[in-house]
């Protein structure tokens, strides 16, 4: 518990702010810190109906007064309306809901108030201003109110970081799956693994310091080994999924791939509602990989136009096209690109073999590439369609020309971004952050060594290792609830 | 086998009223009766010897006061020593040339060493001892220590003068009033005096006070400390009642056979005094659902467990157990008490039930059908003092130069007693040489776990050492504790014997070279496998394996290993303590060294010191909760490391005290910087202006 401590108040400690050169004493710097109150808009910047100003800090009631004024303060934890207005200059600033939440029970768990003002830009500004002009008040630093009340015990990590998600979320689907691990979801789940973790070590701590002469039950260790095994699968398997949440927050990568003017920039220009790409009639005009993030149907996405793949070009097509095998091979999903009009070419038979046919068979361990075959310049067809072409994988039909086509594929790029990032509304909370996938193998790792270990010593420290990795997600982790377990489960001693 | 020990110290020793006075037994032959003397131990008890004969060692002429000689080194409990946890404790206190360790080695009648299928560093040396002769072994070893005088009297009262004023501590002791009135002086005083405080023992409804009647000097030391305004709680134990040896019938129970040979528990003991052949046998029986249904119906006459008072939850009685665990069988080990003792030891069945009852009871066990009960068991219930009042040292924060040491903080056994015992003795000696305390780490042993437990978090139940308590357990292991604290103990106090010294030098040296040729003897597997056939050697590797890692191996050991390579190696087997080490040290040298890092870390927060004489309640340029300041005004944490320790203290607080201590330190390095060049400084705060 105390290891794990430390290296919070170390994080704590350091802060985001650059080290202060040391001033001599009486110098009148304010202390940084919990001595301080800090506002700041927290709805986010933009265009919006209401906005949302918080404060934090001993100074939130002074500060509501001042702005309030010459009203007291609202009762506590109540909507009340008010004018406000600046404090110095008395210049009135916006009617407004505010509300106050006295310490401990506030979200920091420190003093807090919070006007709700209407979101125009102008308001906004003056009432951060008047904020800024009360004595002891100054601007947050980035995620400051979320350290403080995880300092002040009202956030678990976890939560800390489900809420700096939260902060960040720029899509729909990035805001539901910050939402879910704000509620602790994530949370649980480790508590979960760490208290069945913590059980375990407890019993072989029992079988350590008991077992000899005291009759602890048949099988403690057995029992703790088999809670060890499903652990193992759990968090395996959980790791697994992990992969998933780590897209979510960076963006699935898209890679538009296929032979020379198939079309793939327009594709891509298409898709990102933007001239990312030059177009022309011109094969290999795509030389380099460009990237753009995009939404797409409401996942993030890093889409990608590669150069069209074919051989014996000049050297700089050469590398371009070394540099889109290299990103298919990196790819969450392929977009692959053929001209429909053109598909019995060299190119484009080649292109169905290499890269089409492979990512469709998938490989041994399940982990096949995904693929959308798209048949472009359908407006180039015959009314009849493409050739009957039986070897064809199933398609979808695309004119970037005319945008015939495109809801089809936008439904399908749905379907399989979803599968990519995981439902977050309906799946199991996903670990968004490498650090949790750190603590994860880390724990994993170590439950590995408990199985391999003979000597019981060894073994226990390697479910100690573990532990402490959970720890690290969840909090908690002292020698105390070892042997609260061990007192519970156990008659031992004489 | 862990049991309630100790606990019936004082209730032996003030039952009598007999008492001589200033009758005085020095070690010292030539030192005339004095009344002046550097450190005043009070106590004979397994904390008092320890810390009686360490400030003696440390070289301060030291009293120790007990109510009878004859009873120092009594065993008040159980008739054994050591144990899972308790083991490791008495190597360290062998380490620092403690006594314990020795005097079992003399006094035993059954050795062996619990857990030895679960890893060398959880390893438990443990042994019956005969209670007599550890009592005479242990008062001729005290009686003839020099520096070292024993006197018999009771103590009445302190004797407080005004504080040393660059400490903390509102008065300081300077000596003892005795029952008679007369007066012994000291620079320290260590209190060890078990459960004298308001003992009262229990059996069945009846509860008599330990210490009988009024003029019991206990009670005026008690008052004392009250009106100091030390804090105090309350705790039980219990004890089981005494089974004559020749009423029970051993043919029908399992017997345990100690180990062959007796690995003796301190460091410079080659062998232990008795033979493996003529050491005696322990038993094993069981209770039954009879046993249960005694306990059951007779609940309204115990009022031992009625009581609210915490005992301990690993040394339950036996009503306890059916209570917490029925429709189970719990067992009963039948231990010798002693060579020539007729008395038998039924660890496992401390009752406080009316004695006609305990009987009952007993007879109703296999093997017991006709047992004689010689003594019944009984409760103990007695106050102890808050060690969050004292520091790592054990010195108390209220008074300077009081150490406490044992049950008085709120432990349990003979082993955690004697871990303090050494350790107040210590630092009662350092503290009048004015030299810096004496304290172990967390890091640095299990003596460190202990007193850091009791000092930061307290305790509301009886305090024993586990295993599981200590995070470096890998690090701390009975088989290294030499090599952790003898030189400490050596270099830094002087309470180490130049033989000790020079014998943990040895090993020391021995280890670091026969671990570099272990390193240095490289083959391939292939080899190995030749060399050793009976290792589970996998031959697929393509890497040459050291002599080490080959080490590692279950099936192999350094006389093996010798056989194959014998021309660097067969010295080394030549020790058995150092064939042995050289094994446990390559077993664990993989994980040791991820270890050694964290102990750093450890180690550097607890360097951040926190100011001794820091006032939390009113420090100003902190900001800290009341209820977080109260916390650390109580414990008064030593460093940020400790500090983080105590529950309720919350990261922000850490966070802010760890900046205040920063601060701090900046502005005395400026300060005295200031003072010695005041030039510089002003140049440097111009440069510190234009950056801000």
């Amino acid at each position: 518990m105390w290891r794990g401590l430390w290296t919070l108040v170390a994080r704590a400690a350091r802060g985001p702010r650059s080290p202060r050169p040391c001033t001599r004493q009486g110098s009148g710097v304010p202390v940084p810190g919990s001595g301080t109150t800090i506002f700041a808009l927290s709805s986010g910047h933009g265009r919006c109906g209401i906005a949302v100003i918080r404060t934090s800090g001993p100074a939130s009631g002074h500060a509501l007064r001042s702005l309030t004024a010459p009203r007291d303060l609202p009762p506590a934890r109540s909507a009340c309306l008010r004018l406000l207005s600046h404090p110095r200059s008395g210049e009135p600033l916006d009617r407004a809901l505010v509300l106050w939440f006295p310490g401990p029970q506030s979200f920091t768990g420190e003093d807090c108030a919070e006007f709700h003002v209407h979101g125009g830009p102008a308001v906004v500004s003056g009432v951060l201003q008047a904020l800024g002009s009360v004595p002891g008040l100054r601007p947050a630093e980035a995620g400051e109110f979320t350290r403080r009340a995880f300092a002040h015990g009202k956030l678990s990590l976890t939560e800390v970081e489900g809420l700096a998600d939260l902060i960040h979320a720029e899509t729909e689907a990035q805001r539901r799956q910050a939402l879910r691990q704000l509620d602790g979801e994530l949370g649980h789940l480790c508590h979960g693994w760490a208290g069945t973790l913590t059980k375990a070590l407890a019993h072989v701590e029992a079988y350590i310091d008991f077992g000899e002469d005291d009759n602890l039950e048949e099988g403690v260790l057995e029992q703790a080994n088999s809670e060890v095994r499903e652990l193992q699968l759990a968090l395996g398997a959980h790791l697994r999924d992990a992969r998933r949440g780590q897209r979510l927050r960076s963006g699935a990568h898209v890679v538009v791939a296929g032979p020379p003017n198939a079309g793939k920039s327009s594709l891509v220009n298409l898709l990102s509602r933007k001239p990312v790409s030059i177009v022309s009639p011109e094969p290999g005009t795509t030389r380099d990989v460009l990237e753009t993030p995009v939404d797409l149907a409401g996942f993030p996405a890093l889409l990608s136009d590669t150069a069209g793949l074919r051989e014996g070009a000049g050297p700089v097509e050469q590398e371009g096209v070394r540099r889109a095998r290299e990103r298919l091979e990196q790819a969450d999903l392929i977009l692959a690109v053929l001209d429909a009009s053109d598909l019995a070419s060299p190119s484009s038979r080649n292109f169905l073999d290499t890269v089409v046919a492979p990512a469709g068979a998938g490989s041994p361990n399940g982990n096949s590439q995904r693929l959308l075959l798209v048949l472009n310049k359908s407006d180039l067809l015959p009314p009849g369609g493409p050739d009957p072409s039986p070897n064809l994988r199933p398609h979808l039909l695309l004119s970037c020309l005319t945008g015939e086509g495109l809801d089809g594929l936008l439904e399908a790029l749905r379907k399989e971004l979803a599968e990519v990032c995981g439902d977050p509304s309906t799946g199991p909370p996903l670990l968004t952050r490498a650090r949790h996938q750190h603590h994860l193998q880390g724990c994993l790792d170590a439950l590995g060594h408990y199985t391999q270990t003979k000597d019981l010593a060894l073994a226990a420290e390697a479910l100690r290792l573990a532990r402490g990795h959970l720890a690290r997600i969840t909090g908690g982790g002292g020698t105390e609830e070892i042997l609260d377990i061990i007192f519970r489960d156990f008659c031992v001693g004489k | 086998m862990f049991s309630l020990r100790n606990c019936g110290l004082w209730v032996a020793a003030s039952l009598t009223k007999k008492r001589l006075t200033l009758a005085r037994f020095s070690g010292d032959s030539a030192a005339p009766l004095a009344t002046k003397f550097d450190v005043i131990v009070i106590g004979g008890g397994h904390a008092g010897t320890e810390a009686a004969a360490a400030a003696a060692r440390c070289g301060s002429r030291t009293l120790l006061l007990t109510h009878r000689v004859d009873t120092i080194g009594q065993m008040s409990c159980n008739p054994s020593f050591g144990g899972i946890g308790k083991g490791h404790l008495m190597r360290e206190v062998d380490a620092l040339d403690g006594l314990c360790s020795r005097i079992c080695d003399q006094s035993g009648v059954h050795y062996k060493v619990l857990n030895r299928r679960k890893g060398p560093a959880v390893w438990g040396l443990r042994a019956q001892i005969d209670r007599k002769l550890y009592k005479q072994n242990m008062q001729k070893e005290i009686l003839n220590t020099p520096l070292l005088t024993v006197q018999e009297g009771a103590v009445e009262d302190l004797i407080l003068t005004e504080p040393e004023p660059e400490y903390t501590g509102k008065c300081r002791v300077s000596g003892v009033v005795l029952a008679d009135g007369s007066t012994v002086h000291a620079e320290s005083v260590v209190l060890t005096t078990g459960t004298f405080l308001r003992g009262v023992i229990v059996i069945g409804l009846e509860m008599h006070p330990a210490g009988r009647l009024g003029d019991q000097p206990s009670i005026g030391l008690a008052h004392t400390l009250e009106k100091l305004g030390f804090v105090v709680g309350r705790l039980k134990t219990g004890t089981p009642p005494r089974i004559a040896k020749e009423s029970i019938n051993f043919s029908i129970l399992n017997k345990q056979t100690p180990d062959n040979p007796s690995i003796p528990f301190s460091f410079i003991s080659e062998t232990v005094w008795i033979k493996p052949e003529d050491q005696l046998p322990c038993y094993l029986t069981h209770t039954n659902p009879k046993v249960d249904e005694i306990v059951l119906e007779n609940l309204h006459l115990n009022s031992h467990i009625k009581e609210t008072t915490r005992g301990p939850r690993y040394c339950p009685s036996i009503e306890s157990k059916v209570l917490r665990f029925p429709n189970r069988l719990h067992q009963v080990w039948l231990e010798p008490e002693g060579m020539d003792s007729d008395l038998i030891y039924p660890q496992g069945l401390s009752v406080t039930l009316p004695a006609e009852l305990q009987e009952k009871m007993i007879t109703c066990i296999k093997g017991l059908e006709k047992a004689k009960m010689i003594q019944p068991g009984y409760g103990v219930q007695y106050d102890y003092l808050d060690p969050r009042q004292i520091t790592p040292s054990l010195e108390t924060h209220l008074v300077q130069r009081l150490f406490f040491a044992g049950q008085i903080n709120g432990t349990t056994g003979y082993e955690e007693a004697a871990a303090q015992g050494v350790i107040a003795g210590i630092n009662a000696s350092l503290r009048v040489k004015r030299k810096p305390p004496f304290v172990v780490s967390r890091t640095e042993g299990y003596i460190g776990v202990l007193i850091d437990d009791l000092t930061t978090l307290g305790t509301n139940e009886p305090y024993r050492m586990f295993t599981s308590r200590a995070e470096f357990r890998l690090s701390l292991r009975p088989d290294n504790a030499d090599s952790r604290l003898t030189f400490r103990g050596y270099k830094e106090v002087g309470c180490v014997s130049q033989q000790r010294y020079e014998r943990a030098s040895w090993m020391k040296s021995s280890l670091e070279e026969g671990i570099s040729v272990l390193k240095s003897i490289e083959f391939s597997s292939s080899k190995w496998k030749k060399l050793i056939p009976e290792a589970s050697i996998s031959i697929g590797k393509s890497l040459p394996l050291r002599a080490l890692d080959v080490l590692k191996y279950e099936e192999v050991d350094m006389k093996l290993l010798a056989t194959a390579v014998p021309a660097p190696l067969k010295k080394y087997i030549t020790c058995r303590e150092l064939a042995e080490r050289l094994k446990i040290e390559a077993i664990y040298e993989s994980v040791l060294f991820h270890q050694q890092q964290q102990i750093k870390e450890v180690q550097q927060e607890e360097a951040l010191q926190l100011p001794k004489d820091l006032d939390y309640l009113t420090l100003r340029d902190v900001s800290l909760s009341y209820e977080v300041r109260e916390k650390l005004h109580f414990s008064r944490p030593e460093t940020i490391g400790a500090a983080s320790r105590i529950p309720g203290v919350t990261p922000a607080a850490i966070i802010n005290l760890l900046r205040f201590v920063k601060t701090t330190q900046q502005r005395q390095a400026a300060m005295d910087e200031l003072s010695n060049t005041d030039q510089y400084l002003c140049e440097t705060d111009k440069l510190e202006e234009r950056h801000l």
